[in-house]
């Protein structure tokens, strides 16, 4: 296949191209779906194209095709060539970079992975999810539905370019979730949820807490909750932010943010900030390719998909903006180092920048520590996603959560939305806890620019931050 | 093997995407004859163009393959890959019959893939969208910049894109489903921030049509003069319930995030809707009427046949406030005991897949249309007493609820207040809560001013009382 890619780097410089990069993927994927006892569409899916992108005077054009033949790369790149010539005529803003020497194809960090998923048949998986619906209908009270979810994402990534680099690399990620949606004596329906994924192994989900048992039961205890929840009181309170919620945080009102490619025209309201204050003390934000997956979870990606390798990139540290996310002309323009993060989501699409596993960083304080440190207002979990804005607006949901008052938990309350703008909420973080998690999977995953869903890990500890708006009943 | 989609036309898209289906259903045939097969074959060519502060990208392809599905008895396989060659296709249904055989797991809920009913028209198409270039598109979104640009000197941040497509699919199956579609369009965006001072605020207008290349005169100007009008907003500074008038691109996001989700199928039949037990009841007050339409020649979701070969048609959701039908593909109609609506899916709606063939057979609206109402949103603001906010643009968060509970939480950041009959100022950005289905009953007023969405939703200016606004 590289050498398929090599023909095209070939025939787009021969053309003219300044630079070309070629990628390749041929990736595996596979969705299993049981609700109550009902299964669905055991779905494999085969995932194979090539993608090119060719460099004319700092302007890139883009073609792929669902095929991998040497003669369909050549006609991709002839007409990636053209798009590229038309448009750097057009354009009024370029983002040239330079060649360099080509990159080292052996990751800098690789997780261990104990049992591929490739090494299990399907009734090994259909078990997995069995498990986790049959404990959850064990302890689940007035049921509605229980569903539960496996997926599966891995195969090969290959990026070619004009460096001379030849990576190639294997995707993984794996996610089982369980959901338990109740009915309350008034007639609302509420619901419980536990998931877990990222590069993660088989072996991952024979253990606690993620062992389907222990998902199922918690899952169940979590909607069995809820059906006994009270409404979140609207208004601005402050809250305590749960590990997943804080990663959500991260990821979308602050983490689209600081990618470069939103600061080079201007977007986002980051653009020419570095080294200015933004936040607390208690606030360090960092993207990274390369965490330790072992020890705190998360989605291994080693490279990006122009083939720049993974590195940790610390974006706001103790409050302070320190760096942007990049692709390398963003990088070039911005006079910063290209961090890794120009992602594309399939082959049909070029890479852009995104993240990869972004996350707040740890403090000191315990939970409970970090309840009393509340006082009176939210504590808000898990998420059903958010959304951000240009302006540096934002809305997510929490699945479910606590009232506390003096100092302590008293009741649980319904899902609630968190909203705000996060260049004020940074300056209303007032601790963080020790423990530091983070989470990604095959559902969902993160949109932009009409690419979605990106896998990406996200995460943190938990914060304390005054002065959200909680949307609920007033 | 040389992949040979490049050589499929408009003209031939619906003859080689049926000669590939069929060809791979026969092969099923004959490796698993005591199977029922199904085939769905998927192509689509598009070409996109983005202006953003001057930089220039421009992208094309074709998204291209096939899926199929194998079951035996009430053990099913689905098998998708990338390409539409012969080998490709009939490949997706030799390893979508390898799942069925080494699963042994069942839907006891399945009997049968779709039946043959026919075929229903295809949507309009000019043609003159095949013959635009990247030039044109990048011409086009220049001219919106330029007519952006010359509203204010505020406007500091814009962008234009512009993208055409055309394609097909086709499906045929075990049953005798033989049919094929095809569809095409083309759309021109601009997205605005007018800046002053700290204060950022933002605007979104765009064209897309299939029957019609799209109109760009007047588009960066309206996205720039609202972006520019949002600024110097005020604190509404309320917390309570209050009148909130959602014009129609923010009305469309509430039927497409409520109504749109919470009469199909799917959480009908599971119980997680909580319209699945109300057919027949009163939801709504007596203005409000909503088919689900397949067949309107301009929209976007309209194809003769839906993803599992049914012939699309239109179905009444809501007739003078009260709850009339669902909406179904065959699997769910059947589990339901009625007639399929033709309202199957791949991967489609508002989010939909960049590669539908990937996605499992699941049901969506097609085309949600509201009827009008008795007049625009400027006669309605007029006769506002009090105050109330009135939300343009799409809200924050909307579509992050769930639908079985329809609690939903909203921030709307392109936001003015009425008071007493007029529009006062801008305001900063609110959080709307409620339930989509209390919402309904709610419901003051639906507008004239109705406008049709390319995420498959018609509908003029909404009015709902009882919402909290926190601001």
């Amino acid at each position: 296949m590289i050498e398929a890619l090599e023909r095209g780097i070939e025939e787009g410089e021969r053309l003219g191209a300044d630079f070309v990069e070629a990628r390749f993927e041929d990736l595996t994927l596979r969705t299993l779906e049981r609700t109550d006892d009902t299964w669905r569409d055991i779905q494999v899916k085969s995932r194979r194209g090539v993608a090119i992108t060719c460099y004319v005077d700092g302007t890139a054009g883009f073609s792929f095709a669902a095929s991998s033949d040497a003669a369909t790369v050549v006609e991709a790149v002839g007409r990636a060539y053209k798009m590229a010539r038309a448009s750097a005529s057009a354009a009024m803003l370029k983002l040239p970079f330079d060649r360099d020497e080509p990159v080292s194809p052996t990751p800098s960090y690789r997780p261990k992975i104990g049992v591929h998923p490739r090494e299990r048949d399907l009734t090994y998986k259909t078990e997995l999810v069995s498990r986790a619906v049959e404990t959850a209908r064990e302890h689940a009270k007035n049921v509605r539905n229980i569903r539960g979810l496996y997926g599966e994402l891995y195969g090969d990534k290959v990026v070619v370019n004009s460096d001379g680099s030849k990576i190639q690399w294997d995707f993984l990620v794996t996610e089982l979730r369980v959901r338990v949606t109740s009915r309350t004596g008034s007639g609302d329906m509420v619901a419980g949820m536990e998931g877990f994924g990222g590069t993660f192994g088989l072996d991952r989900y024979e253990t606690e807490p993620y062992n389907p048992e222990s998902m199922g039961k918690v899952a169940a205890e979590r909607a069995n909750e809820q059906l006994e929840a009270r409404p979140c009181p609207a208004g601005k309170f402050r809250g305590l932010i749960e590990n997943r919620l804080v990663g959500v945080l991260a990821h979308e009102s602050f983490g689209h943010l600081s990618e470069a490619d939103f600061v080079v025209t201007g977007g986002s309201p980051l653009t020419g900030k570095v080294g200015e204050r933004l936040g607390t003390e208690h606030a360090t934000i960092i993207d990274s390719g390369i965490v330790d997956i072992e020890s705190y979870g998360g989605l291994w990606v080693p490279f990006d998909d122009q083939g720049t390798p993974a590195s940790e990139t610390v974006v706001l540290e103790r409050g302070v903006l320190k760096h942007y996310l990049h692709n390398r002309g963003t990088a070039k323009k911005l006079g910063q180092r290209p961090t890794g993060n120009a992602r594309a989501v399939n082959f049909t699409f070029p890479p852009i920048v995104r993240m990869t596993n972004t996350y707040f960083a740890p403090g000191d304080l315990t939970e409970e520590e970090a309840i009393e440190l509340v006082g009176t207002g939210v504590y808000a979990i898990q998420t059903f996603g958010g959304q951000v804005q240009g302006d540096g607006s934002f809305l997510f949901k929490a699945l479910r959560g606590y009232w506390i008052e003096d100092r302590e938990i008293k009741y649980p309350i319904r899902e609630v939305s968190l909203s705000g703008n996060v260049l004020d909420l940074l300056g209303k973080v007032e601790g963080a806890t020790r423990d530091l998690r983070l989470y990604s999977g095959y559902f969902g995953g993160c949109g932009k620019g009409g690419q979605a869903p990106l896998p990406v890990g996200l995460g943190g500890p938990k914060l304390v931050i005054d002065g959200i708006t909680f949307g609920g009943k007033s | 093997m040389m992949d040979s989609s490049h050589r499929i036309t408009f003209d031939s898209v619906s003859d080689e995407l049926l000669a590939v289906a069929d060809s791979a259903l026969s092969h099923g045939r004959s490796v698993a004859p005591d199977a029922e097969v199904e085939v769905f074959v998927y192509f689509s060519k598009s070409m996109e163009v983005e202006i953003d502060q001057g930089i220039v990208t421009a992208k094309d392809g074709a998204v291209a393959g096939a899926a199929a599905r194998v079951a035996l008895g009430k053990r099913i396989g689905f098998a998708s890959a990338s390409g539409v060659s012969d080998d490709r296709v009939k490949s997706c249904v030799d390893n979508a019959l390898e799942v069925a055989k080494s699963v042994n797991v069942e839907d006891p809920r399945f009997e049968g893939f779709c039946d043959p009913a026919g075929q229903g028209r295809d949507g309009a198409f000019d043609d003159r969208i095949l013959e635009l270039g990247t030039d044109d598109l990048i011409r086009w979104a220049q001219e919106v910049i330029e007519e952006a640009k010359k509203v204010d000197e505020r406007v500091k941040i814009v962008s234009s894109s512009g993208e055409a497509w055309w394609g097909g699919y086709a499906v045929a199956n075990t049953r005798g489903v033989l049919g094929a579609t095809r569809f095409g369009g083309n759309v021109i965006t601009s997205n605005i921030q007018a800046i002053e001072g700290e204060e950022r605020r933002g605007s979104f207008e765009f064209d897309a049509a299939r029957d019609r290349l799209v109109e760009r005169e007047g588009l960066g100007a309206r996205a720039a003069e609202r972006a520019v009008s949002l600024l110097g907003a005020k604190k509404l500074d309320y917390t309570g319930e209050m009148k909130t008038v959602w014009a129609p691109i923010p009305a469309s996001t509430y039927i497409a995030s409520s109504l749109s989700r919470s009469v199909l199928g799917k959480p009908v039949v599971e119980g997680i809707s909580p319209l699945c037990d109300r057919l027949g009841d009163k939801i709504a007050p007596d203005f409000l009427t909503i088919v689900d339409d397949g067949q309107s020649p301009k929209s976007m979701g309209t194809y003769a046949i839906d993803a599992e070969g049914h012939p699309q048609r239109d179905n009444v959701v809501i007739k003078d406030g009260v709850l009339k039908g669902f909406l179904f593909n065959s699997y769910y109609a059947r589990a339901f005991d009625v007639d399929p609506t033709g309202n199957a899916v791949r991967g489609g709606g508002l989010f939909g897949s960049a590669i539908p063939y990937e996605v499992g057979v699941e049901v969506g609206t097609k085309h949600m249309d509201v009827a009008p109402g008795r007049r625009p949103l400027e006669d309605i603001v007029s006769s506002i007493g009090g105050r109330a906010v009135l939300i343009h643009d799409f809200p924050l968060g909307i579509f992050h609820t769930d639908v079985a509970t329809g609690e939903f939480s909203i921030v709307a950041n392109s936001v003015f207040l009425i008071e007493d009959g007029e529009i006062k100022h801008s305001i900063q950005p609110v959080s709307v809560a409620g339930n989509f289905y209390k919402g309904l009953t709610d419901l003051v007023e639906a507008g004239s001013d109705v406008r049709s969405l390319p995420w498959n939703v018609t509908v003029g200016t909404l009015v709902f009382d009882g919402f909290s606004v926190v601001g």
